[in-house]
């Protein structure tokens, strides 16, 4: 379970951290209004919602590497599950990106959230099945070691 | 209690080496299903955008074939001309069939008069055509009007509008043509009529004018005679019209071609270098495994259990911990190479298609099954070594 608290945390760097750098207002682009204004693209403000979903991935990462409790390590693989959801949602769903398939937030922050957030939900997944069978005492040893 | 539920305890009772061997697993699986992958996809893109072009022979301006190539391949939009007289003197040629004149031209950088930016546009003549209309035909029982358009696979209509909008000028998108996963994805064809009435509308509504040079054309589809030989009819071309240059089609795209060879190269190398690591970690992770567990394996074998029993324990976790990680690796490979595969084509300047389910079927069972050998292969020698120890010895250690 401490590993897929660790591999939580990385999830949650490369979620908070690439749409940073892979939106199209990162890149110095801009929708131009007829007055002259410019306005950020629709991927700017996914990218400003991405750390939502990563800062909390990150402590929920944390809370899993030092927790022990069975029902603690369920609650928090799924909390976990919940949030790679999200992090496939922001790209594809709650808000988009760019419409242009050639722009850098299509080619890289919207897979990247999109990889980030399915193996998430996959680890958080793994993470539930494990916790269930800690509960079942199959892998008593296992929790032991941890 | 059965061989699969002991090798199952076995891997939970130490994690630490559970998942580098699982990492190991994951590692192999998922580089040998990406170079399979990238490199069957390139090749097969390739081969799919030759068969797309459909003639024998292009002939392009002296000078053009790489940028040519280059639009076609990665659609980077190219303008070059030669006079359209070339057309007739081609069709002249010894052993020619049919030609037909192709021009080249895009749209705008960033131009509100255009829905999509540096998009290749590739205007053909409907009387003399033999690469579109056939393929029109088929799909829909008809040929292209004036003002209509077929796409690549990657173009689209924008959203709440009814057509796409060219140097002002809305065409209508007729149909799509199946992925290469090449430029042509990206490119829009459509008659010459079509592209010299979006130049005079351009002069009015354009931020720039489309201009297409008078009598002039930017390529010639060739077919060849059939059981001629294409080499020679384009040598003969190559000899007797100046300014031009054949290209026969098995020879299109040769600097991607080589290209994907050095990438070939490097992927295979990298590919042995960590099978190779991965042997020799597994081995050794197995070993320092096998030392900790000589008392527990003795007991075992005292208890009654034959040597073939405890070797095929060890096996086993090393085949399920490999069987783990490789569907993992397998998995994460091909959700990575389908997300991420606009960006691989980007950084690596290959067009590139996701192999079809067959194909990919076949590169995933590849994967496992070097996963699965290599684990067995590095667990086999320490499995054996401690199945034959004689359990007192083994116990009192």
């Amino acid at each position: 379970m401490k590993a897929i608290g660790i591999f939580f945390m990385l999830l949650a760097l490369a979620i908070g951290v690439v749409p940073q750098f892979t939106n199209c207002s990162a890149q110095g682009r801009a929708i131009e209004l007829p007055g002259g204004r410019t306005i950020p693209m629709k991927c700017h403000w996914t990218a400003m919602a991405a750390p939502a979903v990563a800062v909390p991935l990150l402590v929920v990462g944390g809370l899993m590497f030092f927790s022990r409790r069975r029902e603690t390590l369920w609650a928090l693989s799924l909390l976990g599950s919940v949030l790679g959801i999200f992090a496939i949602l922001l790209p594809t769903y709650l808000i988009g990106v760019c419409a242009s398939d050639e722009m850098l937030c299509n080619i890289a922050m919207k897979p990247t959230l999109i990889f980030g957030g399915a193996v998430t939900l996959g680890a958080g997944l793994v993470g539930l099945v494990l916790a269930g069978k800690i509960r079942s005492g199959l892998f008593t040893e296992a929790a032991g070691s941890d | 209690m059965s061989l699969i539920r002991l090798a199952l305890r076995n891997i939970a009772g130490n994690t630490f080496r559970s998942f580098v061997v699982l990492l190991c697993a994951l590692l192999i699986s998922g580089m040998a299903l990406t170079t399979g992958m990238i490199l069957f996809g390139a090749d097969n893109s390739l081969r799919l955008a030759m068969d797309r072009l459909g003639a024998d022979i292009i002939v392009v301006p002296e000078g053009a074939a790489d940028r040519v190539e280059s639009a076609l391949l990665m659609g980077r939009p190219t303008q070059s001309w030669m006079p359209a007289s070339v057309v007739d003197r081609v069709a002249a040629a010894m052993d020619v069939q049919a030609v037909s004149p192709q021009l080249y031209l895009a749209t705008l950088s960033n131009a509100s008069c255009c829905t999509v930016s540096d998009m290749f546009l590739i205007a053909y003549d409907p009387r003399t055509d033999f690469v579109v209309t056939p393929w029109l035909e088929k799909t829909i029982g008809g040929v292209l009007r004036l003002g209509e358009v077929i796409g690549g696979a990657d173009v689209f209509v924008p959203a709440g509008e009814e057509g796409i909008k060219l140097y002002g000028y809305h065409v209508a998108l007729k149909a799509k043509m199946e992925p290469t996963g090449t430029g042509l994805d990206r490119s829009l064809f459509l008659t010459i009529e079509t592209a010299q009435e979006m130049a005079r509308v351009s002069r009015i509504k354009a931020e720039k004018p489309l201009e297409i040079p008078q009598n002039s054309v930017s390529a010639v589809m060739v077919k060849v005679r059939p059981g001629c030989n294409p080499r020679a009819v384009a040598l003969n071309i190559l000899v007797h019209i100046s300014g031009v240059t054949p290209i026969l089609s098995p020879d299109m795209f040769q600097s991607q071609r080589k290209e994907l060879t050095a990438l070939r190269n490097g992927v295979v190398m990298a590919l042995i270098i960590t099978l190779v690591f991965s042997v020799l970690l597994i081995g050794l992770v197995f070993s320092m495994a096998a030392n900790e567990r000589r008392r527990e394996l003795g007991v075992l074998r005292a208890l009654g259990a034959t040597r073939s029993f405890v070797f095929q324990v060890l096996l086993s976790e090393a085949g399920l911990l490999a069987m783990y990680g490789g569907v993992a690796g397998a998995a994460l490979t091909i959700l990575a190479v389908v997300l991420f595969r606009k960006l691989i084509i980007a950084t690596l300047g290959i067009p590139f298609l996701v192999p079809a389910l067959p194909m990919l079927a076949a590169l995933i069972l590849g994967g496992l099954a070097c996963s699965l050998l290599t684990v067995m292969l590095a667990a086999m020698l320490p499995a054996y070594r401690i199945s034959h120890e004689d359990p007192s010895i083994a116990m009192r250690e």
